[in-house]
């Protein structure tokens, strides 16, 4: 089985500390949401992870190895990623973008089409497969470039922001769809900004958060703890409050009268 | 295989056996000789040329995710014109093992240009746009050392020097064929390898990292390779304009974008492109012949803006 144990890590850039002292542990299996104000270092966790951003000290240990000692091919057997919503330039139809995934596997071009029409079919949307891209809108894409990472078959998925740019019913299914990804083995490393979406993953004491403050580790709970309206209100240095709808507690940022727009 | 791949396939078969019947009759006594040592070799050279400026080309633009990326974006043709000018200038030699020294001076400065700029980019840290400017500052140094020597430089060697620009295919006899084909097949055997791990780049570098591509090895394989082929075309022909940066968008415009038939077609019509550019330019002025090179930009640009505005409409 595979985790991901992240020790003491120190990214710096130009002199500016982006990750310090930053350590964290994420079992086989389990899911972990990075919240945390704009330029607090989740992307370049995620990154520093991948191996695309070399920390200055500390370690990445992937299945108990460190991940700069893995090669390609190896890494990406056990990490996968969904970038933050990026725009893409070519018409490719979706399924190619999809078997593009399989690099990894060096099988033939038909089985890689077949995995990916395979992963495209578990999120419903085989009727996908010969559209371009280009021509399908947010919630669409990004449930194509989720069908790329099951076809990729890593077993930790790093998920940056999936609901960025997506309109709320869209944002709503990407995020059942993790959490159904989530309950059925993958363990999920994601970053956001949509704290009333994590209630959609799964159980809320089984989705753990931890709070990024300029690279720091600000709190680590999870989402059942009565005390996380107050730790995400002092991470983001306003007041939540808590309210709820049926069994799921909504956070709502609060502001006070005279901040209404007149 | 689709109707429209089947199409292009047909065309350009059907140009590549008629350019052979273009210009003067085939007719008399010296018919056969005209035919077997003068247009057969100059077509397939011609051909041999075409593919492999086209494929270099859309590898060059896949890799740098830029759709103006050329053949030369590494600072093949700099090079090469510089070693060329050099060799004109101060050749003492005019052959070297049996090879004009130009062509081994244009060799040699198109290839250390490249892997010069091929270098910098194998280097993990270096992200694509500084390769592509390092590509730019190797030509634009290479183009003013040339300036240089042009200045020492005397009328006859300067003159050779202008001639060479131009590009030309003539040739008399296989020879051309002989040093083209080797570079040839080895670079498109090594690019088209690297299909799969192209097709990744199609989410960017990183993505492409994150699903296992050695992205700095790519780009070191596929630079270094074409570098290598593009350096022996340009030696053999000197430099022939716009055939690398417009057959892969004229391919991608009629079969689609996808990289898997976007390199092998890109080879086909590139030759077939250069073909029929080059029949044109021994036909269209009885007598005379022009520059492929003018050609192939005089029918290349326009046949890319007809595509592009059909494909909005």
């Amino acid at each position: 089985m595979s985790g991901l144990s992240v020790s003491a890590l120190w990214v710096r850039a130009r002199g500016r500390a982006i990750l310090s002292d930053l350590s964290f542990e994420l079992g086989p299996g389990e899911l972990l949401a990075l919240v945390g104000p704009n330029g607090a270092g989740k992307t370049t966790l995620l990154r520093t992870v991948l191996g695309l951003v070399r920390p200055e000290s500390g370690s990445v240990l992937v299945a108990g190895r460190a991940v700069a000692t893995l090669s390609s091919r190896e890494r990406a057997a056990e990490l996968g990623w969904l970038p933050q919503a990026r725009s893409i330039a070519d018409p490719i139809p979706a399924l190619e973008v999809v078997a593009a995934a399989r690099y990894r596997f060096r099988e033939s071009r038909r089985t890689a089409e077949a995995k990916a029409l395979a992963a495209l079919e578990r999120l419903g949307i085989a009727h996908f497969a010969e559209r371009p891209i280009t021509e399908l809108s947010g919630g669409e894409r990004q449930r194509v470039l989720l069908a790329a990472l099951i076809a990729q078959e890593a077993r930790i998925a790093l998920l940056d922001e999936p609901g960025s740019h997506l309109d709320p019913a869209q944002q709503l299914e990407v995020y059942r769809l993790i959490g159904s990804l989530w309950r059925s083995g993958l363990t999920v490393l994601v970053v956001t900004h949509d704290i009333n979406l994590l209630g959609a993953l799964g159980a809320e004491e089984r989705v753990r958060v931890l709070g990024l403050d300029h690279g720091r580790a600000a709190f680590q709970t999870s989402l059942a703890d009565p005390e996380f309206p107050n730790l995400l209100g002092a991470l983001f240095g306003i007041e939540f409050v808590s309210t709820s709808a049926g069994r799921r507690r909504v956070l709502v940022p609060v502001f006070a009268e005279g901040e209404r727009a007149s | 295989m689709s109707r429209r791949v089947l199409g292009v396939l047909g065309v350009s078969l059907a140009i590549v056996v008629g350019s052979l019947f273009a210009g003067p009759a085939l007719e008399g006594e010296h018919a056969p000789f005209v035919l077997w040592q003068l247009r057969v070799p100059r077509l397939l050279v011609g051909m041999l040329v075409g593919a492999m400026l086209s494929l270099a080309g859309a590898s060059f633009q896949i890799v740098f995710n830029n759709p103006l990326a050329t053949p030369s974006t590494v600072g093949t043709l700099a090079g090469a014109t510089l070693g060329a000018l050099a060799a004109l200038a101060f050749g003492i030699e005019p052959e070297v093992a049996g090879l004009p020294i130009t062509t081994l001076a244009a060799f040699a400065g198109a290839l250390s240009a490249s892997l010069l700029v091929a270098a910098v980019a194998s280097s993990g840290r270096a992200r694509m746009g500084d390769v592509l400017l390092a590509g730019i500052a190797v030509s634009l140094a290479a183009s003013a050392i040339a300036t240089g020597v042009q200045y020492v430089a005397d009328s006859r060697a300067l003159f050779a020097a202008s001639r060479w620009s131009l590009g030309q295919l003539p040739q008399v006899g296989y020879r051309g064929v002989g040093v083209l084909s080797p570079a040839v097949v080895l670079t498109s055997a090594v690019l088209l390898g690297q299909t799969r791990a192209l097709g990744s780049l199609v989410l960017g570098e990183d993505a492409a990292h994150a699903q296992g591509v050695h992205v700095p090895r790519l780009r070191a394989l596929v630079l270094g390779a074409a570098s290598l082929g593009v350096a022996t075309c340009v030696a053999w022909c000197g430099p022939i304009a716009f055939v690398g940066l417009i057959v892969p968008h004229l391919v991608r415009l009629a079969v689609g974008p996808g990289v898997r038939l976007l390199l092998p077609m890109s080879m086909v019509v590139g030759a077939a492109f250069l073909a029929f550019c080059d029949a044109l330019a021994r036909s269209i002025v009885p007598g005379r012949e022009l520059p492929v090179g003018v050609l192939t930009a005089a029918l290349g640009a326009p046949a890319l803006i007809l595509l592009m505005a059909r494909q909005r409409a």
